[in-house]
């Protein structure tokens, strides 16, 4: 009976604890920018507020596909090189033309998701830890993109793109759209679809998994390819942004996609986390760079404040887990609990 | 003796009073050229180094030496490393972009002391015996802020982009900025960001700032300049602004727009122009070779200077009759205009920088004698000392300061 | 080295695998370069590849607890410019230094042992935190490459002693040493029992927080001395962090055998790892492999240095796979 409700509980979404580890964090960034406000009375405009949630589409995107392979209890680092060739790829093919995206987009996506798909057979079944095949595969694209365009910075990226990245819709910049649709559509094929119920069973326990004959080495092949093809659209919408490409335009990414996905409330081991969270993960960072860039110190201070606040933010959601074991202990049933709670704070 | 022996000796007294141009390895008398990359992947590095493989690859020096290219990525100890295994494998000249002004002296200092040539680009060491080609002593950071104050009157707000932080030429160009700022009440710096010379992070940075301050009137950049203004042009198309950087053909393309000078923009192109790696190798080479002798191991590299009103579009493949800027649709946006150097490198074209592939018909061009470098102590010499006006501009006349 | 546990057989350890990879590679680039076998040679590689090493030493016995530690490029920012700017103004500065950057590098380690340990914080992310910190505090101290190491640590640590041992190489012997001798002390038969089931270890009576505490802080104190060892090679300090040095530490300890997910593996293998990782440089120069086939080479030989060492699990054939805690999707025998 207990139980029962203590399992229903859970699987309302309102009492879920990864909901509320992300609208904490999401909380948090609102709580900054109010301070910034204060502070800086010209800050946090509606121009401002928009400029900041475009920007961070491209964070939102590619750490859809890395919280993806972390909830597998691996990782992606080959995420900014990928991001750097797809739009290398999709300016050198599109050449400035529009027609020419009818294939070139499709060419780009499906080589970018091969680049993922690669990382993912050498996880599943050549058995290397996901750090050294993403990073050298990573390493390895590097130079052969290196190879075949020198370096150099490509054609015009198709207008298409650019306009993409521009424009409006009823008075809201079109990244937001998507970003919005972006969060709904990835957050129910992560958490809603019997795949994606799958690859947090994968991520909890591997054994289990094994035991109930879920297809792991295919799962994990799709999650790698995800992340691929995430970074590939990250790519793509950067390069429209920016309307050019180089081969160091993903570099900056990869870090934050790690710091979002873990912000957010994943666990690096696998088997937790939500979408939701990385998406919060993603804007919380994009509004902590604007803050720190207005409050305009050295580069030394800067990164230390970045790194406090990215200390601080990790603190907190661990002391909100605390206050959930602590509200649900009052509640009958405590001991369905242990399982939720992360392996970090259990020993 | 025996006849073997009388052989072995013959052989020894020649090596002993030939003149240079030894036998080397099987390569009868070519010189092993190395170009060691450090950074890579970005489009200056790129049209840097095309400039040197095609120069490598024209008559005469392709028949002279054995040009190789290696990237040692950006950790400075595998630099070093590769410096060691280019001494062991004889190389004869080494011409690099260093990782730090200074980590590299010993390894440099072991390379010259075997007689090999070491020329840097761009980034310079302080190692006394290698040579520094480079416009970092040209002062971009004073000339750059004194054009801008002198064309906002003396007073306006003003976005300041960094460069990598951390860096030889961040600190030096930001310190000569901050001065010449800093003399003019009337001038503000309402926002600044590390740009890291970066055109997407710049974008971002800048339009969050502008939504922040609606009434910026300059941005001051060392690179990343397309990006910054490509965030104007997005957001506040109507007013645009006074800005000092890059020479991107896509920037100076805008900066001779009519109907964007309409809107308020002016613009200088200037900044490191990636033609100063060839101009380094074939400098290198004259000293390789004997053509010439440096009495200054520190080169200056003319700072690149192109006003709105200087700028001149061309027709074909080269930078000839003056003109400066390719046609929209020729080159990307970002390729950079300063990757071709009329006056030192006739001998490429605009295929050579963004392939490597030497120029048809091309010969090497002597050059004209250097000029040397002013002393920056730490970046480009140990123990010396700075001119006394290191930070004021010598390209710009400063306008009064408003009372 | 694996720890044998009741008497039962004990598998081929995973180091040994690397040793024999390194071997490999030296024996190529040997083939094509014979001046690597001169002292200056041998010194030249061992000076190349001690603050790799070092750094990956310190790494191991985060990751042998099942913890990740992304600050030691950070640590060795601070220590670096440190040493470049203390060392020359302290009468007796090589060795005062040396102390500073330990305590420095120990107090960074302690701190997130603290985080991960006591607050229970990701270490993943929490390192992240302490490494960007870490590089701001760096860049105040020194805002662009420069100062200037003590002539004493600049030329006597890169140089040999005895006329025939390379500094570097004695440092090394010294570090494989220690680490043999640390391995057999209860705290490091309990860094090994805490990653390998931590519940387990708990339940056992070990102090998992401070086992994990005391790994990070040794673990930071060796990045300290790796910072030193790299003024020693630069002969000057510098705040930049270079990304893909980080890599290379992570990249060493893999490849030495240590899986990510703790429990197995030591610091001997991740040494090793360090020098696969040196060598390999060296070997592609030597062979010819010029330009961008460089990033393509380096790319595939991690892969197969990986599965190579996956041999020693292969190869393990009596060995039961129990599938105890799992992590990167990698089975890890028990």
């Amino acid at each position: 009976m207990n139980d029962i409700l203590t399992r229903s509980l859970l699987s309302s979404r309102t009492f879920k604890p990864e909901t509320l580890t992300a609208l904490l964090v999401l909380l948090g960034a609102v709580l900054m920018m109010l301070a910034m406000k204060v502070l800086n009375p010209g800050f946090g405009s509606v121009q401002q507020i928009a400029a900041i949630l475009t920007t961070s589409i491209f964070l939102v995107v590619a750490a859809y596909g890395q919280g993806l392979v972390i909830l597998l209890g691996g990782i992606d680092l080959s995420i900014g090189v990928v991001m750097s060739i797809a739009g290398m790829m999709i300016a050198g093919l599109t050449n400035g033309s529009n027609e020419a995206l009818t294939w070139a987009l499709p060419v780009t996506l499906i080589s970018c998701t091969a680049i993922g798909l690669l990382n993912g057979l050498g996880v599943a079944f050549l058995k290397i830890p996901p750090f050294i095949m993403t990073l050298a595969n990573g390493t390895a694209f590097f130079g052969v993109a290196l190879g075949i365009t020198a370096g150099s910075s490509q054609r015009t990226v198709a207008p298409a793109l650019q306009v993409l990245m521009s424009a409006q819709i009823g008075g809201i910049p079109v990244p937001i759209v998507l970003i919005g649709w972006f969060l709904v559509a990835g957050s129910v094929l992560q958490s809603r679809t019997t795949e994606g119920r799958k690859i947090y069973a994968i991520g909890s326990s591997l054994a289990a998994a094994r035991v109930a004959g879920l297809p792991i080495e295919a799962l994990t092949i799709a999650a790698y390819g995800v992340s691929g093809l995430c970074a590939a659209i990250a790519g793509l919408l950067l390069a429209g942004y920016s309307s050019s490409a180089t081969l160091d335009m993903g570099d900056p990414f990869l870090m934050p996609t790690i710091a979002a996905v873990v912000i957010g409330g994943a666990c690096v081991t696998g088997g937790r986390g939500l979408y939701f969270g990385t998406f919060a993960g993603a804007i919380f960072l994009s509004a902590l760079s604007t803050i720190i860039t207005v409050l305009s110190l050295s580069q030394g201070w800067r990164n230390i404040i970045q790194g406090g606040i990215i200390i601080i933010a990790l603190i907190l959601q661990t002391k909100q887990w605390y206050l959930l074991s602590i509200v649900n202990r009052q509640l009958p049933g405590k001991q369905s609990l242990d399982g939720v709670l992360p392996q970090n704070s259990e020993v | 003796m025996t006849t073997f022996q009388w052989l072995v000796t013959v052989a020894a007294v020649c090596t002993l009073i030939a003149p240079e141009g030894r036998l080397y390895a099987q390569n009868e008398q070519k010189y092993k050229v190395f170009l060691d990359m450090s950074y890579s992947g970005n489009t200056w590095q790129a049209a840097a180094a095309n400039g040197i493989k095609a120069l490598a690859a024209t008559p005469p020096y392709d028949k002279m030496i054995e040009f190789k290219t290696i990237i040692s990525g950006t950790d400075v100890q595998r630099q070093i490393s590769d410096i060691q295994s280019m001494i062991a494998a004889g190389a004869k000249a080494i011409i690099l972009y260093p990782l730090s002004p200074t980590a590299l002296n010993r390894v440099i200092h072991q390379a010259c002391s075997k007689g090999i040539v070491v020329f840097t680009y761009d980034s310079t060491v302080t190692e006394p015996l290698a040579y520094n080609v480079s416009n970092i002593t040209a002062r971009y950071g004073a000339n750059t802020a004194q054009w801008m104050v002198n064309k906002l009157g003396g007073k306006g707000e003003i976005i300041f982009n960094h460069g990598v932080a951390g860096t030889a030429v961040t600190k030096t160009y930001d310190e000569q900025a901050y001065a010449i700022f800093k003399k003019y009440p009337g001038i503000k710096i309402v926002g600044d960001f590390y740009g890291n010379w970066n055109d997407a992070t710049s974008q971002e940075e800048v339009s969050k700032i502008l939504a922040a301050h609606p009434n910026v009137d300059g941005i001051w950049t060392v690179d990343g300049t397309y990006g910054s203004l490509q965030a104007v042009v997005q957001n506040r198309p109507n007013r645009l602004v006074v800005i000092a950087g890059q020479s991107n053909n896509g920037y100076r393309l805008m900066m001779a727009d009519p109907a964007l000078q309409a809107k308020g923009l002016q613009g200088i192109s200037s900044s490191a122009g990636p033609a100063v790696g060839g101009y380094a190798f074939k400098v290198m080479m004259e000293v390789l070779l004997s053509k010439k002798k440096l009495t200054n191991h520190n080169v200056e590299y003319p700072l690149p200077w192109v006003e709105a009103k200087d700028i001149k579009m061309c027709s074909g493949d080269r930078f000839e009759g003056g003109c400066n800027v390719f046609p929209e649709g020729k080159v990307p946006p970002l390729f950079l205009d300063t990757a071709l150097d009329p006056k030192f490198l006739p001998e490429l074209s605009l295929d050579a920088v963004q392939t490597g592939n030497p120029a048809a018909g091309a010969m090497i061009q002597p050059l004209p004698d250097p000029k040397y470098a002013d002393n920056l102590p730490g970046i480009n010499c140990q123990e010396c000392k700075a001119p006394a006006d290191a930070l004021e501009p010598n390209l710009v006349s400063p306008i009064p300061v408003a009372k | 080295m694996s720890q044998s546990t009741r008497g039962q057989r004990r598998p081929i350890p995973s180091s040994a695998f690397a040793a024999l990879l390194y071997g490999i590679m030296f024996a190529i680039y040997l083939l094509y370069s014979p001046s690597a076998i001169t002292l200056a040679g041998i010194t030249d590689l061992l000076n190349n590849t001690i603050v790799l090493a070092i750094a990956a030493a310190g790494l191991t016995l985060v990751i042998l607890t099942a913890e990740l530690d992304l600050s030691s490029v950070g640590v060795i920012a601070v220590t670096n410019v440190i040493v470049a700017t203390v060392s020359t103004k302290v009468p007796g500065g090589a060795f005062i230094t040396l102390i500073l950057v330990c305590l420095i590098g120990l107090l960074v380690g302690l701190i997130n042992g603290w985080l991960v340990a006591f607050l229970g914080l990701q270490s993943l992310a929490a390192t992240l935190g302490t490494m960007i910190a870490c590089q701001g505090v760096a860049l105040l101290i020194l805002e662009a490459p420069g100062g200037e190491v003590a002539a004493f640590i600049m030329n006597r640590l890169t140089d040999t002693v005895f006329g025939f041992m390379p500094v570097a190489g004695l440092i090394l012997l010294l570090a494989v040493a220690g680490w043999l001798l640390f391995r057999r002390t209860r705290l490091g038969i309990a860094i090994y029992a805490v990653g390998t089931d931590a519940l387990a270890a708990r339940l056992s009576g070990l102090n998992v927080k401070a086992t994990k505490w005391l790994a990070f802080g040794l673990a930071g104190m060796a990045y300290g001395l790796a910072g030193y060892m790299l003024g020693a090679q630069t002969g000057t300090g510098d705040p930049r962090i270079s990304n893909s040095f980080l890599l290379y530490v992570f990249a060493a300890v893999a490849i030495g055998g240590t899986p990510l997910g703790g429990g197995r593996g030591g610091v001997i293998g991740s040494v090793v790892g360090a020098g696969i990782l040196t060598v390999m440089q060296k070997l592609l120069f030597a062979v010819g492999v010029a330009e961008f086939y460089t990033n393509i080479f380096n790319g595939v030989i991690m892969i197969v240095a990986i599965l190579f060492g996956n041999l020693s699990a292969i190869l393990s054939l009596r060995q039961k796979a129990i599938m105890s805690q799992h992590r990167d999707g990698q089975l890890v025998p028990n």
